[in-house]
C-alpha cells in the first residue's frame, strides 16, 4: 500500500492521506419496495470487474489527511496504479 | 613527521601499513571488550575488523550444528558475524562501526565460541536432515513442549536482557521527496546521480557504506594513468559539489515499493542527532546500482574459520588496514577477484596459488601475467575442494572442476568464490524479474518496472569507464522520463556555473571547473548511449555450480545463516522439494540475512543441477524485504504522542486532575485518588459538579439541502427540529448498527447546528459526504468542535449555579429540559446554552468560543463554590450515565446489535423511505428477526459472588445460560445512588425477559471462575421517569 492517487484538488498524494470508499456501486437504491436482498446486494456485494482478469475498477477515496474531497477515480488493482490521472469530485 | 613515518613501518600488530586507502586511523585507538577480554581497534573500524585484527577467528556458532564461524563476508551478507553488542543481540559485527567502551558477546555458544559446549552436535547431524523438524519430535504430542525447549536452547540466535536498554538513542524519521532516487554511491551511481543532476532534478543518493566509491574505493591499481581509488574520489568530490544531489552515506536501502517509494534507514554518527533515522523517499524514477559481490563457491566444509569472500579479505587489507592471514589460497571465478590476490601479494600476504575455476583464457591477460610475475602457481581450471583445519585453517585441497589430480596447499587464510553475481535485492524489492544470463552465469534483471534502471556493475560490467558511462547512461534515462521534469526545471533552473563552483569549494574539486553542467537529458542520453556502445561489454562469467568432490563425508554449506548443506538441498530434491521456493520451506535455505546474498543464486544453480536442468530452469527465491535490518526501535519511530488538550487543561491540572488518553483527547479522568470516582459522582447526584465537555462534536450545517442531508444520515424526521429546542437523534451505518447519537438545533432557514460523541468528531464530516456523495446537494459542513469549548454544569443545585453567572431567564418555564437558548453569561460572552440530561440530572451544557473557556470556568467555579461546586471526570460522567441507562457507542452497541436491539428503535423515523436513511433498510429487515442479542439491565443479588477480597463483577463478564455463553457485561458497577451493583448486558434474546435471573460469570484468577446471579431489568435504573431532568 505504497501507491498515490490524485486528488482533484490537491494533486498526485501518497495513498496514507486517503480513506478507501469502495468500489463504485450506484447511487443508494429507492427504499420503496426495497427487499431486504436487494439491499444487501447493495451494501455488501462487490464483483471485480474483468472476474480473475481483473480490470480497472471505479471506486471512491477520501482526502483525509488533506482538503478533504471525496472522490472517484479508476484504479487497476493488480498494478494499484490510476488508469487516468485526476479524480471526479463528488 | 618521523613519528608518522615510524608508524607506517611498524603498524600496530595484525595491521598492515596504512595504504591510500585505509579508513582506519591507527593514531585513535578504541578499547572494547569480547567476551570480556580487552581488545583495541581504531577509530574507522567496524566491530569485526577490530576482532580479526586482533586475532580473533572463531565469532560464533552455527544454528543446528554449532560448527565454528569466522568472518566470511564484510558487509554483512550472512549472520556468521551477528553479535550481542552492549546487551543488544543480532547485531551485525561487519557493519556497525566499533565505538570505545563497546562489549561485544558471541551468539549461539555455551561459554566461549572456540569451546562451545553444544558442539558435540556436529557429528550428529544424521538426525537433522532437511526437514527434519516436520518429520521428528511431533509424536507423542505432549512431549512437544519438551522437545521445543531443548531446541530452542539449542538453536536461536541471541538472548534478549530483559533489564538491557534496547532503544538508547534518538530514532528519527524523514520523509524525502525526489524525483530521482540512486542506490549505490560506487562509480555507477555516482555517475548516474551526476547525469541526472545535470538536468537540475533533486536527485538523492543512497550508500549504504560509510564512505561513497563502491569498489573503486579499496582499488589501487593504475587505471588510465591513475589509480581507480583516485577517480572514485574524483567522482565523490563533483557529487558533493553538486546543489541538488542530497548524499545519504550510512544508509542501506531496505526496499523498494509501489509508484518507487524507496526506503531505508542511516545509521548516525557522532555529527548526526539521531542514532538511527528511517527515512522513506518517493522519487519519480529510481538508478539502482547496487553492484556486484562474490557467489560463494559451495565446497566442502567452506564455512571454515578462515574461508573467506574475496570482496571480505580485500578489503579488510585495503580498508581496514588489518591483515587477513599470513599465507593465502585463492579459488576464485573473476578477474577482480584475481586482482585482489595480486594486491595481497604485493602488501606482503604469501599467496601459495591462486586457482580460477574458469578455464584457460578467460581471464585477463595482464592479471594472469601479474600472477605469474609473481612465482604464484596459477591453476585455471582449477577450485577448492575441501578446507582443511576446525576453529583454525591449516590448508586446503585443490582439484580440477573437470578430470582427476589432487594438490594441498598449507595455508591459514582460503579466499573462495565462484565469480561474482549481481546484488539484486534492491531491484527484485522493486519488482524486477529475474532471469539467468548464460554469457555472464548470473540471474540478472531481465525485465525492469517502470521508472526503475539499473547500472553498474549489477550488470555485470567490469570495466570502469564503461560502468561509469552506463551510470551516466541510466542517470539520463532517468531524468528524461521525470514527468515533472519541465515544470521543475522552471521552478528550479539547473545550477549556473558560478553558483555551483561556489559551493564546491570545500571539496577540492577545481573552482574553475562547475560541478555539473546544464544539459538536456534526451540529447545527453543518445550520446552517452552511442558512447556506451564502443565500450567493452560485461566479460564471461563463472559457470561452476560448487566444487570438486563436493559432499564427500563432508559438509558443504549453501545457507550458513540455516546451516543447509548441499546435502540437504539433494535431501529436499529427494523428497520433492525440487524448486528453490518449495526446498526455502522444507530445509530453511534462504530464511536468513543471506537470503539472496550468499544462499539465492546457488540455491537456485544447484537446485537446476541436481533435477538435471539447465540454471535457466530455476530462479532464486523471492527477496523479502528489509533487506537490511533496521532495529525495531527505528521502525516503532521516534514514539511522539501526539494528542489534543482541551482549552481547560490547565486548570484541570490545578485542580488536580488524573488525565487519559480518549481518542486524539487528553481528558481527565478523574479528580482524587478513588479510582470508583463516588464523591465526584454523588456530587453531581445531590449536590452540583462541573464537567470539560469540549472534546464533544459540534457542528453547523447550512444550505438550501442542509435538510436532505441531515434526513439521510440520522434515523429520526430531522424536519421535525426546530429553533430553541434539541431535537435528540441517532446515525446508522448500512448494517442499522449505531454509530452515533447527539442532538440537532435549527438555528435559521437551512441552518442547524448539532453535537455528535467526542469520538466521532473527526468522522463526521467524511461520514455526511459520503452518503450524500451521488446526490450533488448544496450543502455547507463545518467542524466546530476545537472552535467551541463546552462546559457542563450538572446536578440539582445545576439552575442555581447558572443563575448567578447570568441575567438570562433561565427558569424551568422560560428554559425547559431539551431547550437551547443564546444566554450572556458573565462580562457579556455570549453562550449556547443547551439543557440536556446525560448524565440523569437538571444539566446546562455552555458551548462558547474555546478563548472564553477558562473564563468560563472560573465564572461557574466562583459562583458555585459556597455551594460545593466540583470538578467531576470521565469516568464519574460514565458511571452517572450508565446508572440513568443512556449508552455510550461502542459500549453497550457492537457490530452485532442495530438500532432497536440496544432499546433505541423509537428514534427510527419508519415511514420516510424518501430520504433513503442510512441503516433504515437493515432496521425493516432485523426488525423482526430471531436469535438476535438485546440490551438488557440487571441487578446483581446482594451477597453474591467471591467472597473477600476477591475482585467485583466486572465489565467484560459473560452471561451464562445452561452451560453455553449467552451474552456479556457491558458495564457494571457499584452504585451508591441506588445501593446496589447495576450493570447493562447484551443477550441473547430469549434471556433479555424482565424479571427473569441470569447467571454472570468471570474469571476470579486463572482456571477458577466466579458466578453471580442477577435479576434482568430495564436498564433505566436511576430516574426511569426523568422527573429529575424536567425539574
Amino acid at each position: 500500500m505504497t501507491f498515490r492517487l490524485t486528488c482533484p484538488v490537491c494533486g498526485k498524494r501518497d495513498v496514507y492521506e486517503f480513506t478507501f470508499g469502495g468500489q463504485e456501486r450506484g447511487a443508494r437504491p429507492p427504499q420503496e419496495g426495497l427487499t431486504a436482498e436487494e439491499h444487501f446486494r447493495w451494501t455488501q456485494f462487490r464483483m471485480i470487474p474483468g472476474g480473475t482478469d481483473a480490470e480497472p475498477q471505479e471506486e471512491w477515496w477520501y482526502h483525509g489527511q488533506g482538503c478533504g474531497v471525496w472522490f472517484r477515480t479508476t484504479r487497476d488493482a493488480a498494478t494499484n496504479r490510476e488508469v487516468e490521472d485526476g479524480g471526479d469530485a463528488g | 613527521m618521523p613519528a608518522d613515518r615510524a608508524a607506517l613501518q611498524r603498524p600496530p600488530p595484525g595491521r598492515l601499513p596504512p595504504g591510500p586507502t585505509c579508513q582506519v586511523d591507527f593514531s585513535r585507538p578504541l578499547e572494547f571488550t569480547f567476551l570480556g577480554r580487552p581488545l583495541t581497534g581504531f577509530a574507522g573500524d567496524t566491530v569485526a575488523s577490530a576482532m580479526y585484527a586482533a586475532g580473533v577467528r572463531v565469532f560464533g556458532r552455527s544454528l543446528k550444528y554449532h560448527r565454528p564461524r569466522g568472518l566470511y563476508s564484510i558487509d554483512g551478507e550472512s549472520s556468521t558475524t551477528f553479535m550481542a553488542i552492549d546487551g543488544v543481540p543480532n547485531e551485525c559485527a561487519e557493519t556497525t562501526q566499533l565505538t570505545a567502551g563497546m562489549s561485544v558477546h558471541a551468539q549461539n555458544v555455551r561459554g566461549n565460541p572456540r569451546t562451545d559446549r553444544f558442539s558435540v552436535i556436529n557429528p550428529f547431524d544424521w538426525l537433522m536432515p532437511a526437514g527434519f523438524y516436520y518429520h521428528l519430535f511431533h509424536r507423542p504430542y505432549r512431549l512437544w513442549p519438551l522437545f521445543q525447549n531443548g531446541l530452542r536452547r539449542m538453536a536461536g540466535t541471541g538472548v534478549l536482557d530483559p533489564r538491557g536498554e534496547f532503544a538508547s538513542g534518538i530514532r528519527a524519521e524523514r520523509y524525502l521527496n525526489a524525483d530521482i532516487a540512486v542506490v549505490g554511491g560506487g562509480p555507477a551511481g555516482m555517475s548516474a546521480a551526476l547525469a541526472a543532476a545535470e538536468s537540475g532534478l533533486r536527485v538523492c543518493l543512497f550508500e549504504r557504506r560509510p564512505r561513497l566509491g563502491g569498489h573503486l574505493a579499496w582499488r589501487v591499481r593504475e587505471y588510465e594513468g591513475e589509480p581507480l581509488h583516485r577517480r572514485g574520489d574524483a567522482l565523490a568530490a563533483r557529487l558533493q559539489a553538486a546543489e541538488n544531489v542530497k548524499v545519504f552515506t550510512s544508509s542501506p536501502v531496505t526496499g523498494v515499493w509501489g509508484e518507487n517509494l524507496v526506503t531505508g534507514f542511516t545509521v548516525g554518527d557522532d555529527g548526526d542527532p539521531f542514532r538511527e533515522c528511517h527515512w522513506e523517499c518517493r522519487a519519480e524514477t529510481v538508478v539502482v546500482a547496487a553492484g556486484c559481490m562474490d557467489r560463494p563457491l559451495v565446497f566442502n566444509h567452506n564455512d571454515r574459520p578462515g574461508v573467506m569472500q574475496a570482496g571480505a579479505a580485500w578489503r579488510l587489507a585495503r580498508t581496514y588496514g588489518v591483515r587477513p592471514g599470513e599465507a593465502a589460497v585463492f579459488s576464485v571465478g573473476d578477474d577482480l577477484s584475481l586482482e585482489a590476490a595480486v594486491d595481497l601479494a604485493d602488501l606482503g600476504i604469501a599467496v601459495q596459488a591462486v586457482a580460477d575455476a574458469r578455464g584457460e583464457g578467460r581471464q585477463d591477460p595482464a592479471l594472469v601475467a601479474a600472477i605469474e610475475d609473481r612465482g604464484i602457481p596459477f591453476l585455471p581450471g582449477w577450485a577448492a575442494s575441501r578446507a582443511i583445519g576446525g576453529r583454525r585453517l591449516k590448508g586446503c585441497e585443490l582439484r580440477p572442476v573437470t578430470g582427476a589430480g589432487t594438490s594441498h596447499f598449507p595455508c591459514d587464510l582460503l579466499v573462495a568464490n565462484a565469480g561474482m553475481q549481481s546484488r539484486i535485492g534492491v531491484l527484485a524489492t522493486a519488482g524486477a524479474k529475474l532471469a539467468y544470463c548464460t554469457h555472464t552465469h548470473s540471474y540478472q534483471a531481465a525485465e525492469l518496472p517502470p521508472g526503475v534502471f539499473a547500472a553498474g556493475s549489477m550488470t555485470s560490467l567490469r570495466d570502469p569507464r564503461t560502468i561509469e558511462a552506463a551510470g551516466r547512461a541510466e542517470g539520463y534515462r532517468a531524468a528524461a522520463s521525470c514527468t515533472g521534469r519541465s515544470a521543475r526545471r522552471a521552478r528550479h533552473p539547473a545550477p549556473e556555473a558560478g553558483q555551483a563552483a561556489a559551493s564546491g569549494q570545500d571539496t577540492g574539486s577545481d573552482p574553475a571547473q562547475p560541478a555539473i553542467q546544464p544539459t538536456d537529458p534526451v540529447d545527453a542520453l543518445e550520446s552517452s548511449e552511442r558512447e556506451l556502445a564502443s565500450l567493452p561489454g560485461p566479460p564471461p562469467g563463472c559457470d561452476i555450480r560448487h566444487g570438486p568432490a563436493i559432499g564427500r563425508g563432508a559438509k558443504a554449506f549453501v545457507d550458513l545463516d540455516e546451516d543447509g548443506t548441499w546435502k540437504n538441498v539433494k535431501e529436499s530434491a529427494a523428497q520433492g522439494f525440487d524448486v528453490p521456493e518449495l526446498a526455502k520451506r522444507f530445509g530453511g535455505f534462504g530464511l536468513g540475512p543471506g537470503q539472496y546474498r550468499v544462499t539465492g543464486q546457488n540455491l537456485a544453480m544447484i537446485m537446476a543441477d541436481l533435477r538435471g536442468d539447465p540454471p535457466e530452469a530455476a530462479t532464486p527465491t523471492t527477496v523479502r524485504p528489509p533487506l537490511v535490518a533496521p532495529s525495531l526501535a527505528t521502525l516503532a519511530g521516534p514514539g511522539h504522542d501526539v494528542h489534543k488538550r482541551t482549552p481547560l487543561h490547565h486548570e484541570q491540572t490545578a485542580r488536580g486532575a488524573i488525565f487519559r488518553r480518549a481518542g486524539p483527547w487528553q481528558r481527565a479522568r478523574q479528580f482524587s485518588a478513588d479510582p470508583t470516582c463516588r464523591d465526584e459522582i454523588l456530587n453531581v447526584r445531590n449536590n452540583v459538579g462541573i464537567l470539560d465537555s469540549s472534546p464533544l462534536g459540534k457542528f453547523r450545517i447550512h444550505g438550501p439541502d442542509a435538510l436532505n442531508a441531515l434526513q439521510r444520515v440520522y434515523i429520526s424526521d430531522m424536519s421535525t427540529a426546530r429553533p430553541g429546542r434539541c431535537k435528540y437523534s441517532a446515525m446508522c451505518n448500512d448494517m442499522g448498527q449505531l454509530m452515533d447519537d447527539g442532538v440537532v438545533v435549527k438555528e435559521g432557514e437551512d441552518d442547524y447546528y448539532f453535537t455528535t460523541s467526542s469520538g466521532r468528531a473527526g468522522t463526521t464530516v467524511e461520514w455526511f459526504r459520503f452518503h450524500t456523495r451521488h446526490d450533488g446537494w448544496d450543502y455547507n459542513l463545518v467542524n466546530l468542535t476545537d472552535v467551541l469549548g463546552s462546559l457542563n454544569i450538572a446536578g440539582p443545585n445545576a439552575r442555581r449555579v447558572l443563575a448567578r453567572v447570568t441575567t438570562d431567564d433561565i427558569s424551568n418555564d422560560a428554559f425547559p429540559y431539551m431547550a437551547c437558548r443564546r444566554i450572556t453569561v458573565g462580562d457579556g460572552v455570549e453562550a449556547r446554552c443547551l439543557r440536556l440530561g446525560f448524565v440523569g440530572e437538571l444539566s446546562y451544557e455552555l458551548h462558547a468560543p474555546a478563548s472564553y473557556s477558562r473564563y468560563l470556568w472560573d465564572l461557574v467555579t466562583e459562583a458555585g463554590a459556597d455551594l460545593g461546586i466540583a470538578p467531576f471526570g470521565l469516568e464519574a460522567q460514565y458511571c452517572l450515565r450508565a446508572e440513568k441507562g443512556h449508552v455510550i457507542i461502542g459500549a453497550e452497541s457492537e457490530q452485532r446489535v442495530t438500532l432497536t436491539d440496544i432499546g433505541m428503535g423509537w428514534m427510527w423515523d419508519r415511514d420516510d423511505t424518501a430520504s433513503k436513511k442510512v441503516g433504515a433498510p437493515a432496521l425493516r429487515a432485523c426488525e423482526r428477526q430471531s436469535g438476535r442479542m438485546k440490551l438488557v439491565g440487571f441487578r446483581v443479588a446482594e451477597g453474591q459472588g467471591p467472597p473477600g477480597d476477591a475482585p467485583p463483577l466486572s465489565d467484560g463478564a459473560v452471561v451464562i445460560a445452561a452451560g453455553e455463553i449467552v451474552g456479556y457485561v457491558c458495564t457494571t458497577r457499584r452504585s451508591d445512588t441506588l445501593g446496589w451493583q447495576y450493570g447493562m448486558a447484551l443477550v441473547r434474546e430469549e434471556d433479555a425477559v424482565k424479571g427473569g435471573t441470569i447467571q454472570l460469570q468471570q474469571e476470579e484468577k486463572p482456571g477458577k471462575r466466579a458466578t453471580f446471579s442477577a435479576t434482568v431489568t430495564s436498564p433505566h435504573f436511576h430516574d426511569p421517569k426523568g422527573t429529575r431532568l424536567r425539574a
